[in-house]
């Protein structure tokens, strides 16, 4: 037990209201709660472990009127998932993962985490942290699933960043470089690949940088559900348990220095868990699984019990440390470790299947029918708790939010000192948009051979791919079968600064459309929202996160796709070198699946070949707010942030879909950061023919003068499409109805030429010289 | 930050051997992670750094003698064809306000997971050697004729994380 100076000491992350709820409740039962009791308590109300501010009631008020949510998430994004009721969701915001269909057979598990502080005090050991959790948490979603791919998706700070940081901060630089080798070290030692993802930079991710990581895991449509049973013995498997991640528990750790705030992931151990789960979950030895993350044992037992209850007894898990106090054992988050729900009968078979895996396993206590939750350690009480109360006890105090729409910024005069070409160079050198290959090579993104679609591709394959394809037959077993699945991403946080909810449209719309390009089947889509913001309690800042939960949900409902995961991390502000809050700007990352009918018909965004026709599908409007173009000739034409009609999408995306089912298009490319411009530059580069383009014939919404914007607009819902000659007439029949015109033709000769509105050459760049600065970009500002 | 040269040593109960192997890469070999710390220390402010060597530090501690180390360390842990060990005895030189020449020792502070030792630890008991306790740690050799204040900062700021690791700065001899 603690020692005596400690007892009762309340818990930091109890606030006022909840210390006095849980002081009633405890009034109630005539006595006082333990340490134990008080920090299970405080985990289990913890915002990771609870949605507390996002599934909390707000108020909020736009400027015209006030609305209130009871909860926010259920009332926004999953009111609008369940009213789609799509029948390939079989899991959703339940599990540790979203499950969808896949096939009459199979199933694939989604999850995305964000971390953001734990990679900031250890960037290495936190970004391994981040992806052994979400692989953990899909490993243990349904009965267990095998992870066939890995993404992940940073927002760092320019690498050559060179203004002040606190003397506690490491830069960003370090940041990036441990952030991907953490990221590398755990994904390529678990054999999984990592093919999806991007970076972001932006100045206001130095204090606090995020680090998405996702996993996908296949898994039989057999072990979809699990329940655990009173009776159904609690068994730990995998690691140890240490003193991982105490630092925070007071009382927890025998000094402060001996206590470690970061986690160290252990990706052999892992891997041994993995084949261990597998292996028993074939043979059904258990009836449950869940996996311990944040807020250790007491986290994951109170998750596998649900409402029924469970014995625990500390003194039988195994340790790293003999020493480690019961409240240590309890709230450890050690990796690699999962609890399992085992039949009596079924106990020596798991075991037995554990042990071939060379996976360590202890019976730590049993489920029962009480509706409590009582650990002991030796004897000793340690924790003696009613779980309706953990589960339903947390007060909710409704948080005020508060929308203000940013003044229309004015826009300037046109910068027309840069060419064209010039505008177009330096936003493919610029970091957002520039090569990725010195991360993506770091990775092992063919282990399993399933990667069909690339991240890099092209005939040098180093081009930008939209998003990636896996035929994940290594898990299935099922060479003839040749259905797979895509996954790709939306975010762009520029957009955000300007308008949460077009962002959030935006971002669906951009995930979605990356799966257009590889072939992928939108229509049976599933999508899942990652939400990093700063304070909560800072109405502005919950204001604009009810903006962005809301345009996820009318993302969905017009895009007729359902989000079947959401996360948030919130208060992502630090102190800055002069001692001001630097808070990052709300990032939502918006992550989606969708099955791909035969990855042998998947498409590459490479231009094919020389005399094809370019056909752009979309509409585009001046549309310039938080662009690449503002970014690099600053406030011009339109400044407001492109704004996605998601049902009109969806028409586009049914549209496309048919035409590329039907083999009528060489390749696809969506137009997102720099628009028709980068697109086009990237296709040809890529695929190493040039193309000539008409501005004059690009398909707009209103009426546009500007070249520029033409070129470099980013309205959202458009794709570049490579048709040969002989499919045009069969594409534009296709396309009927739809905004889709031929503006321009691919060429042998290795240039990107574009003709203006009034018919005159305005741009001829070499290809050579786009690849470069496209190239050697990120590089060159690594040093 | 430590200067204290047995922090590590020191918790081994006296019965027990307790052992540092540094391996090294032999001189005439190339070091690229040495070459890639020097940069990181240009890049932290140390630009009087000439070069950086940098080896792996073993701390076995369990029932073994030195018979079981040279064992360890042939089998495992050096691959004498390209690398060379040495036993780290005794107290560490002192750590000076200033020196030409730099060791500069950074181990995962007690309480956090370290994965490779135990992996070293496994492939031990695989060896047939007795139950022991493993950490793993880096040596970096610096030539740099630099204030320690000055190294200790560069350091925390690039070849180690002071959150996780514990540092340890002497001359080197």
């Amino acid at each position: 037990m603690p020692p005596p100076a400690q007892k009762n000491r309340a818990p930091a992350a109890l606030d006022a209201a909840e210390l006095a709820a849980v002081q009633a409740h405890f009034r109630t039962l005539r006595r006082e709660p333990t340490p134990a009791e008080l920090e299970t308590l405080a985990r289990a109300w913890s915002e990771p472990c609870r949605s507390r501010t996002f599934a909390g009631p707000v108020r909020f008020n736009d400027g015209r009127k006030t609305r209130r949510f009871k909860n926010l998430l259920d009332e926004t994004i999953v009111k609008a998932s369940r009213r789609l009721n799509r029948a390939w969701c079989l899991s959703t915001f339940q599990d540790g993962a979203g499950i969808v269909a896949f096939g009459p057979k199979w199933a694939l598990a989604f999850k995305v985490e964000a971390h953001s502080h734990s990679c900031a005090i250890e960037p290495h050991g936190g970004a391994e942290t981040g992806v052994g959790g979400v692989i953990r948490d899909v490993i243990a979603a349904g009965l267990g699933a095998r992870p066939v791919l890995n993404t992940d998706h940073l927002c760092v700070a320019p690498p050559d960043y060179a203004g002040p940081l606190p003397d506690t901060v490491r830069h960003p630089r370090r940041i990036l470089g441990s952030v991907v080798s953490g990221v590398r070290d755990y994904g390529n030692r678990m054999g999984i690949p990592t093919a999806a993802g991007g970076l972001w930079f932006d100045d206001a991710y130095r204090l606090n940088p995020l680090v998405f990581c996702g996993t996908v895991g296949l898994l039989p449509a057999w072990a979809v559900r699990k329940e655990a049973k009173a009776g159904d013995l609690i068994a730990a498997a995998g690691g140890r348990t240490g003193r991982d991640g105490l630092r925070r528990t007071p009382g927890a750790g025998p000094d402060g220095n001996d206590a470690s705030a970061v986690q160290v992931g252990h990706a052999l151990n892992g891997k041994r868990l993995l084949d261990a789960l597998l292996a028993a979950r074939d043979r059904k030895l258990f009836r449950a699984v869940t996996a311990c993350g944040a807020g250790g044992f007491a986290a994951a037992v109170a998750a596998l019990a649900g409402g029924r209850g469970a014995r625990i007894s500390l003194e039988k898990a195994p340790l790293k440390a003999p020493d480690l106090a019961p409240l240590e054992i309890w709230l450890s988050e050690s990796q690699e470790r999962l609890l399992f729900a085992v039949p009596p009968r079924g106990l020596d078979a798991f075991a037995q299947a554990c042990a071939a895996e060379g996976c360590e396993t202890a019976v730590l206590g049993e489920f029962t029918d009480t509706g409590r939750l009582v650990v002991t350690h030796a004897g000793t009480p340690v924790v003696d708790l009613d779980l309706g109360f953990l589960s339903r006890g947390l007060p909710r105090a409704e948080k005020a939010a508060v929308w203000t729409a940013p003044k229309p910024a004015g826009a300037k005069a046109p910068a027309r000192e840069k060419g064209l070409d010039q505008i177009l160079t330096e936003g493919l050198a610029h970091l957002n948009v520039c090569s990725r290959e010195w991360v993506i090579r770091q990775y092992d993104h063919e282990v399993q051979g399933g990667t069909v679609v690339k991240p890099l591709q092209g005939s040098r394959h180093d081009g930008p791919g939209d998003a990636c394809v896996i035929w994940p037959h290594a898990a299935t077993g099922d060479s003839d079968d040749f259905q797979g699945f895509a996954v790709g991403h939306g975010l762009n946080p520029a957009y955000g600064r300007l308008d949460p909810y077009r962002m959030a449209l935006a971002c669906a719309d951009e995930a979605l459309r990356n799966l257009l390009c590889v072939g992928a089947d939108v229509s049976r889509a599933a999508l899942l929202g990652n939400f990093c913001w700063a304070d909560p309690d800072d109405p502005e800042q919950l204001g604009a996160l009810v903006r962005a939960a809301e345009g996820c949900r009318d993302a969905a409902l017009g895009l007729g796709v359902p989000f079947i995961s959401c996360q948030e991390i919130l208060r992502n502000q630090s102190a800055d070198a002069s001692g001001k809050t630097l808070a990052i700007p709300g990032t939502l990352l918006v992550s989606a699946l969708a099955p791909v009918a035969d990855v042998r018909k998947s498409l590459t965004m490479d231009i094919k070949g020389p005399g094809n026709a370019l056909y752009l599908v979309g509409s585009t409007a001046e549309e310039l707010g938080g662009s690449l173009f503002h970014q690099i000739c600053g406030r011009c034409f339109g400044c407001a942030a492109p704004a996605a009609d998601p049902r009109a999408a969806a028409a586009m995306f049914k549209g496309v879909q048919a035409a590329l089912a039907k083999g009528l298009a060489l390749s696809a490319h969506d137009l997102s950061d720099g628009g028709l411009g980068v697109a086009a530059a990237e296709m040809c580069f890529t695929g190493g023919f040039g193309a000539a383009l008409d501005l004059d014939k690009v398909p707009r919404r209103s009426a546009i003068y500007s070249d520029a914007v033409l070129l470099f607009s980013e309205s959202a819902s458009r794709i570049l499409l490579e048709v040969a000659p002989d499919r045009e007439a069969a594409l534009l029949k296709a396309l009927r109805g739809l905004p889709a015109k031929r503006v321009g033709a691919t060429m042998a000769n290795p240039v990107l030429k574009v003709a203006g509105l009034d018919g005159r050459v305005v741009m001829e760049s070499a290809l050579s010289t786009l690849k470069s600065a496209w190239q050697d970009a990120l590089p060159g500002r690594l040093g | 930050m430590s200067d204290k040269p047995g922090l590590l040593a020191a918790k081994a109960p006296s019965s027990l051997g307790s052992y540092v192997v540094e391996v090294n890469l032999k001189p005439e070999f190339a070091d690229a992670a040495g070459l890639t710390a020097l940069r990181m220390l240009h890049d932290a402010g140390i630009a009087a750094a000439r070069g950086v060597r940098v080896g792996r530090l073993y701390d076995l501690r369990g029932p073994l003698n030195l018979g079981h180390v040279h064992v360890a360390v042939r089998e495992l842990l050096c691959d004498c064809v390209t690398q060379e060990f040495r036993l780290c005895h005794g107290a560490a030189a002192a750590s000076p306000n200033s020196a030409e020449r730099w060791r500069v020792e950074v181990w995962l502070k007690p309480a956090v997971a370290d994965t490779a030792a135990e992996s070293v630890r496994a492939a031990l008991g695989d060896l047939g050697m007795p139950e022991v306790a493993v950490r793993c740690g880096l040596a970096y050799h610096i030539a740099a004729k630099c204030g320690r204040g000055q190294l200790d900062k560069a350091v925390a700021r690039s070849l180690a994380n002071p959150s996780i690791h514990l540092i340890l700065v002497h001359e080197d001899r």
